[in-house]
């Protein structure tokens, strides 16, 4: 009896022990993205950059969270196989990393959606998915848009601005792309974005996790990763629940090494501080929020964007610019005139910002 | 608005205006309220204080109930539950304590008014950066009076040693010192066991309280000094009928993160008031509930290796609201058991972490009992969840020279 009742005794400890990593499970999940096996073949996407949509003997789909993507493949059985992709560039192409030599494109429908037919023998292969331009270090512009949540109905308006930007490489999220993240919402969410011209990278808000574990890592890949484009380095971070997760941080210190002496940028959806500290939608501990800071300060980051917050703020962390841009439709933060919005965004692999502005949709 | 107070010796005045307008509207409205509140159930003086040399009262007798709709405590308890749960003061009423079963509900709904102003307040402007503070402060303190309200209710429906409770009544120390061990689990930082010490003087109304954790290997030390002026309530050598006050504090900090390369120094300002449950009704004898309300403000500033980066300013709205009860028996006077929420986010217990939508704007919750052997020496246990897990203990040793009614120490 008395041993039934200590172990009733620790629940409460235990739960609450639970709730100091509320993003663990999600962290450990990211390590299960772009990998799959099967009796054909096996796939493993470097860094998780892409999430396995499919895998069978006649089809490999993958959606890309990154501009350029490698690919391993070790072949069980000769197989022609049609790789789908989508959420890539309008210019991607697949090389055989083998043999150095790009394949023929099988189809495209719209400009994000490729496939390509493989003839593939037993052993294995390595390809990469990238646009022609990703290795340049030249100066490129990219926008940002975060928090469309429940507003989903309307974003073709935003999407209609967007594309209507010249020579954006990508879009990139904050996160909180649907109210709740529940499976028919992140299939709305695809559909929509059937009309958008260029991919959208993202990390996922707190408006994903009613699910538990989340479905979005299922459809749109790693929560925690980083990218290079042209030289510059993307880092995007969970911090869904108001922190980062340990593992997650562990990663963070690798990935801010790897961006030390390039330009680096750290997105995240709830920012370490929020600037009006009395509202306190930022992290759940304030140490935590200047520990991340300083150590951003120390890696030379150069730019931090986040979401959460359905406004604009320009501001600065420790000398790091950032910008919160919360104008995907989410009820509006009624101090903020700007309403709706996006970010562009021109970067200088050799400068850092070249320049930003605020794109307002509702004018 | 004026509120008055009588001390022995002085003539009433107005509470220091000056001291209200530098608070925001939603604290001065709670205030407000509570006093309203008093005043309109309770016809005696805000505070009635004897002098520590006055003799001690016996013991009141309670007042008697009307006609009660049971006698069975155990059945008013099931009504505090059903259909106590929504309209609180059930179990009172259905003993026939119904002066207090109405205050009770009037908390309630002063409560629930202000849980509903201040989440329908953040949901319709969006969390505006103008609304943000007052409207969460409203709902902190809203959700600490229903839920006081309610454990009022079952309170004092099953107390009935109400009369040992004012046998340890006593004054407040002059002094009081604190040394003990606290255990903080985070995963962010490699801290873990700390040593707690502060020191608490008090002379006439105010008080100075510096207090300091540090660390075990000093990777981490947070310095604190709090001065407070009483502007309702008693100060040592004064004996009341209700242990109740209204502080005014300012404090200073300093927390060092020595491995993370950070600090935090920072100022706040509070009121901070504890309302005696009594007010509302003799079966509420020693319980109590713990209100604070203020604003810190603070400098982050980063030691970067190499270069130098700017500082940060940070600030926080601070809101905490407790639930007690006196404890009696082999407790020596002052002992006592709260359960609490706090707000603030900046120390080490911070704020909640759910793995759902709402996560990171919750304060902590927390629960401490502090038990007196005797006059001068006792202990504080207490433990705190937030996005860490804190709890300890402390030795608590204070001036055991005040008198207590009826001669007992």
């Amino acid at each position: 009896m008395n041993r039934r009742i200590g172990r009733v005794a620790w629940l409460p400890l235990l739960v609450a022990l639970g709730c100091t990593r509320p993003a663990e499970e999600r962290t450990r999940r990211d390590l299960d993205v772009g990998h799959a096996q099967s009796a054909a073949l096996d796939v493993e996407v470097a860094s998780g950059l892409a999430a396995l949509r499919a895998l069978n003997r006649s089809q490999l789909a993958l959606w890309l969270s990154a501009p350029s993507v490698e690919v391993s493949l070790v072949v069980h059985e000769a197989l022609n196989l049609e790789l789908h992709v989508e959420n890539a560039m309008a210019a991607v192409e697949l090389t055989d990393l083998d043999v150095g030599r790009s394949l023929p494109l099988a189809s495209g429908q719209g400009k994000t959606k490729k496939s390509w037919l493989l003839t593939l023998t037993p052993g294995s292969w390595h390809f990469r998915l990238a646009a022609p331009n990703a290795a340049e270090n030249s100066r490129f512009r990219f926008a940002l848009l975060s928090d469309v949540q429940e507003a989903i109905d309307r974003v073709q308006d935003i999407y209609r601005v967007i594309n209507a930007e010249p020579e954006l490489d990508f879009l990139l999220g904050a996160g909180d792309l649907t109210d709740e993240g529940e499976v028919d919402q992140l299939e709305e969410f695809q559909r929509e974005l059937a009309t958008l011209d260029v991919p959208y990278y993202t990390t996922l808000g707190n408006h994903e996790l009613a699910e538990r574990p989340p479905a979005y890592q299922d459809w749109f890949g790693r929560a925690n990763f980083q990218f290079v484009h042209r030289g510059v380095y993307f880092t995007l971070l969970d911090s869904a629940s108001a922190t980062i997760d340990p593992l997650a941080d562990d990663w963070l210190d690798s990935w801010l090494a790897n961006g030390r002496k390039s330009v680096h940028v750290v997105a995240m959806h709830i920012p370490p501080f929020d600037p009006v500290g009395t509202r306190n939608a930022g992290f759940a501990s304030r140490a935590e929020a200047a520990a991340l800071v300083a150590k951003l300060a120390e890696a030379g980051v150069d730019l931090t964007l986040y979401g959460h917050i359905h406004a604009y703020y320009s501001f600065q962390n420790a000398g790091i610019p950032a910008f919160i841009s919360g104008g995907g439709g989410a009820t509006p933060e009624h101090a903020d005139e700007i309403g709706r919005h996006f970010m562009v965004f021109e970067l200088d692999p050799a400068s850092g910002i070249s320049s930003s502005k605020v794109v307002r949709v509702d004018l | 608005m004026r509120i008055s107070r009588t001390r022995e010796g002085k003539p009433e005045t107005a509470l220091g205006s000056c001291v209200v307008r530098r608070v925001s509207v939603a604290c001065v409205r709670v205030v407000a309220a509570l006093v309203l509140l008093s005043v309109a159930i309770q016809s005696t003086p805000v505070h009635a204080v004897e002098a520590a040399t006055s003799p001690a009262l016996p013991p009141k007798a309670a007042s008697p109930p009307d006609e009660p709709l049971t006698r069975d405590r155990r059945v008013a308890a099931g009504l505090v539950l059903v259909p106590g749960v929504a309209v609180h003061g059930s179990g009172h009423y259905a003993l026939g304590q119904q002066k207090t079963a109405l205050a009770l509900l009037i908390t309630e709904g002063i409560g629930l008014a202000l849980l509903i102003g201040g989440v329908s307040t953040v949901l319709a402007s969006g969390n505006s950066r103008h609304l943000a503070g007052p409207a969460v402060a409203a709902t902190v303190f809203g959700s600490g009076l229903v839920l006081a309200s309610f454990g009022a209710d079952l309170y004092g429906t099953l107390a009935t040693d109400g009369d040992a409770v004012d046998r340890l009544r006593r004054p407040p120390p002059r002094l009081e010192s604190e040394f003990g061990y606290r255990y903080v689990a985070d995963p962010h930082f490699d801290y873990g066991h700390f040593v707690v010490e502060s020191l608490t003087l008090r002379r006439g109304y105010f008080r100075l309280t510096p207090s300091a954790w540090f660390a075990s290997d000093a990777s981490n030390v947070r310095y604190r000094v709090e001065g407070a002026y009483r502007l309702l309530g008693l100060a040592p050598g004064e004996l009341g009928k209700r242990a109740e006050h209204l502080d005014v504090v300012l404090g200073g900090m300093h927390h060092r993160y020595l491995p993370e390369r950070f600090q935090r120094s920072g100022l706040e300002l509070s009121l901070d008031t504890r309302f005696d449950f009594s007010r509302f009704g003799d079966t509420l004898r020693g319980s109590f509930i713990d209100l604070a309300l203020g604003y810190a403000v603070a400098k982050v500033t980063y030691d970067v290796r190499g270069q130098r980066v700017p500082a940060d300013t940070d600030d926080l709205l601070l809101a905490r609201v407790g639930l007690g009860v006196a404890l009696r028996g082999r407790a020596a006077a002052g002992s006592e058991a709260r359960v609490y929420y706090d707000h603030r986010h900046d120390d080490y217990a911070a704020g909640f972490l759910t793995p759902g939508r709402v996560s990171g704007v919750f304060g902590k919750f927390g629960a401490d009992l502090r038990w007196f052997f005797t006059p001068s020496l006792g202990v504080l246990v207490d433990a705190q969840v937030g996005s860490a897990l804190v709890g300890g203990f402390s030795l608590l040793l204070r001036d055991g020279s005040s008198r207590t009614p009826g001669g007992s120490p």
